[in-house]
């Protein structure tokens, strides 16, 4: 019985493909990586560490991390706790939820290249329709809400909408501008995730027996924030777990919105490591410095993948 | 204090009447069933109770007050749900805790870490412990404290289920089919634990079962609801003995009451297949239902104007009695006969015999199901 070679015949064609097309190209990156290898070269020289070197010395390559962790920071925390708050929402509705599903999904279901195009003309400084709803605002509500006026500590001579009438209609150019370009890309990454999130959540939230609630309510817990406490938050986790792992790996790979909004710029503010990887080894043919960040940004993954299965899935109860 | 009133409960969904005017009055410390096929509204009674669902009209009185504006959670009635709807992520012994911590402890002192803070947190949680521990003891649950509800078995789970709700101490507890989820020989088990827990917690149950043994065996009173009406509400023996009704006296009692097809001539004389009652009936006149409880039927080796005869068709042995399905010979009915296992033991299916009554123990019922006392003359 135990001689038996057939198991073999039965396991070999899974794991030789699974060689080729996933674990051999990763130890080809990473092989590259520490080469001087560029594509169409005949010969390449082993440099051994250099490409590191570069990327954690070199100010762009710094900047990239900085660009990317600020995307992963501020789109995932955001985009997750929007997608729970609109699916508990429309879970309490009556009626017209599927409307508002259709409407938060559509981001999701509508290509983002279109997507980004429409966003850099709503964009746009001069032309937008967001900045020039800005400038018709001045000395109006809007200043008012929108410049913080109604915040005590806020003069209204001095706030940024003030300042920018006062100016010339001096608004912001968005995606143009060092201080603002990543999180103008941050608030179209959160527009385009949370419809996402929203969807698994809703499925989370169906899943959840009724009659917990009901047992939540017998035992005293009166506000919604208690029974959200006691049933929804705990017995969400799986999903949470989940909704949190997708999004962290999407807006790491985020690429479109840069491609075509910023290419990265301005001064490198929105660099992120997909977009990185695309400008070295495909634009500039750097074949080895891309497989550098390619590794890296491997690396990122899975710590984040590790942390992940060994960390909060202690935490969450199926 | 638990005393419970419903009075003159209606419930509707959307068009369909669930509930019709139903009076009951739950006295303290009583073990009330509510029984009933289901679909009949039982549980949506409960939960009017409860306060989880709104009544259409109609009062609920806990403890002579009026709660119909009163939500769930202040009604201080606990209940055992037919899920038990465990907290699953919780260990049991946060699960017996979430009741006593939901309600001792203040919003501060619920907060995570700084709510530690609060001076009088310690003694509310030494407090929660013994109460706890208390619970547990009795229910023989101690063992279990450190573990989550998927890794209990359901009986475990039922016993959790009873502690969450005993915690409190509350005005009175709601069950709802505990016991359906449990195997057959668990639920016979349960049956007389919780009629015990009853007696030594002396607080008022309000229990909702489809199963009529549950029903018989357990409570102080019974109320059968058959399609949303209440048919009758007393002991358990008087409504055995006595049904209100033809569905009362078909619901209760397994095997089921026999009906005969009968009549009743003007002198109230009442006579079915070849026989004729000694007692008359106060109806005269008409056709009736006479009901025959299989225990009441015998096998007998007599044949007279007081005995039928049959086929058996169907010999059911439980050990202690034995009941024969028997057909018979007119073919108008089917019939169930309780015979003990030594007299009864040579009669196999196929065979024919003669069925005599126990005198004095038909129940008569009119076309409409009412039931149709006998005169005492």
């Amino acid at each position: 019985m135990h001689n038996s070679k057939a198991h073999i015949w039965f396991i070999a064609p899974a794991i030789i493909l699974m060689i080729i097309i996933l674990i051999f190209p990763l130890f080809l990156a990473g092989g590259i990586s520490f080469t001087d290898y560029n594509l169409g070269n005949k010969t390449f020289d082993w440099v051994g560490l250099e490409n590191y070197d570069k990327m954690f010395n070199r100010k762009t390559y710094v900047k990239m991390i900085w660009a990317t962790a600020t995307y992963v920071i501020v789109v995932v925390p955001i985009s997750v706790v929007l997608g729970l708050c609109a699916a508990m929402l429309l879970n309490s509705l009556r009626f017209g939820a599927d409307i508002y599903k259709t409407i938060f999904f559509l981001p999701v279901m509508a290509t983002l290249l279109a997507m980004a195009i429409a966003w850099e003309f709503t964009l746009h400084p001069t032309l937008g329709i967001v900045n020039s709803f800005l400038a018709n605002g001045c000395g109006g509500v809007r200043e008012f809400i929108l410049g913080f006026h109604w915040l005590p500590w806020v003069d209204s001579q001095e706030s940024w909408y003030a300042v920018a009438c006062a100016n010339n209609m001096d608004f912001p150019y968005w995606l143009k501008q060092k201080n603002t370009a990543i999180w103008t890309v941050c608030f179209i990454g959160i527009w385009q995730a949370f419809g996402f999130n929203m969807v698994l959540y809703l499925a989370g939230l169906t899943s959840i027996p009724r009659e917990l609630y009901q047992a939540a309510e017998m035992d005293g817990a009166k506000s919604t924030w208690e029974q959200f406490k006691l049933v929804t938050w705990p017995m969400l986790g799986p999903t949470t777990l989940f909704v949190v792992t997708i999004t962290t790996i999407r807006t790491f790979q985020v690429f479109d919105t840069i491609e075509i909004l910023t290419k990265g710029g301005p001064s490198k503010t929105t660099y992120v490591m997909m977009y990185a990887i695309f400008e070295k080894a495909i634009q500039q043919n750097l074949t080895s410095i891309g497989a550098a960040i390619t590794v890296v940004f491997i690396g990122f993954i899975l710590v984040l993948t590790f942390f992940q299965r060994y960390v909060i899935e202690k935490r969450v109860h199926y | 204090m638990g005393t419970i009133s419903l009075k003159n409960i209606s419930k509707s969904f959307g068009s369909t009447q669930v509930l019709n005017n139903l009076n009951v009055d739950i006295n303290d410390g009583e073990f009330l069933t509510l029984v009933g096929p289901s679909g009949c509204g039982k549980s949506t009674l409960l939960r009017i109770i409860a306060g989880l669902e709104q009544q259409t009209s109609g009062d609920v009185l806990i403890d002579n007050k009026n709660v119909n504006r009163v939500r769930a959670s202040e009604r201080d009635l606990a209940m055992v749900f037919q899920s038990y709807a465990l907290y699953p992520h919780l260990t049991v012994r946060r699960n017996l805790e979430t009741p006593l911590r939901l309600r001792d402890y203040n919003a501060f002192e619920r907060l995570p870490l700084i709510g530690n803070f609060s001076p009088s947190k310690k003694e509310k949680t030494e407090s929660i412990n013994q109460l706890v521990n208390k619970t547990s003891e009795t229910l023989k649950i101690s063992e279990l404290l450190d573990r989550k509800p998927g890794q209990l078995s359901g009986g475990q789970r039922q016993r959790v289920a009873l502690g969450r709700a005993m915690v409190r101490e509350p005005v009175a507890f709601l069950m709802d089919e505990p016991l359906s989820n449990l195997d057959a020989a668990l639920r016979v088990h349960m049956r007389s634990e919780l009629s015990e827990l009853h007696n030594s917690l002396k607080t008022t149950f309000v229990y909702v079962t489809h199963d009529q043994a549950e029903a018989l065996t357990m409570s102080s009173r019974m109320a059968v609801m058959i399609d949303g009406n209440l048919l009758q509400l007393d002991t358990p023996q008087e409504v055995y003995d006595n049904p209100s009704s033809l569905s009362v006296a078909q619901f209760v009692g397994s095997p089921k009451i026999n009906i005969f097809k009968g009549t009743a001539d003007s002198s109230g004389t009442v006579s079915f297949l070849n026989v004729n009652l000694k007692r008359k009936s106060s109806e005269s006149n008409t056709d009736l239902h006479i009901g025959i409880r299989p225990e009441h039927l015998e096998i007998t080796n007599e044949s007279n104007e007081n005995t039928f005869s049959g086929t058996v068709a169907y010999r059911e042995n439980l050990g202690s009695d034995i009941f024969f399905h028997v057909n018979i010979e007119d073919g108008s009915n089917k019939i169930i006969v309780r015979g003990l296992p030594q007299l009864t033991h040579q009669i196999s299916n196929g065979s024919s015999v003669n069925i005599k009554r126990v005198s004095d123990k038909a129940l008569l019922f009119n076309q409409a199901g009412m039931r149709v006392q006998f005169t005492n003359a």
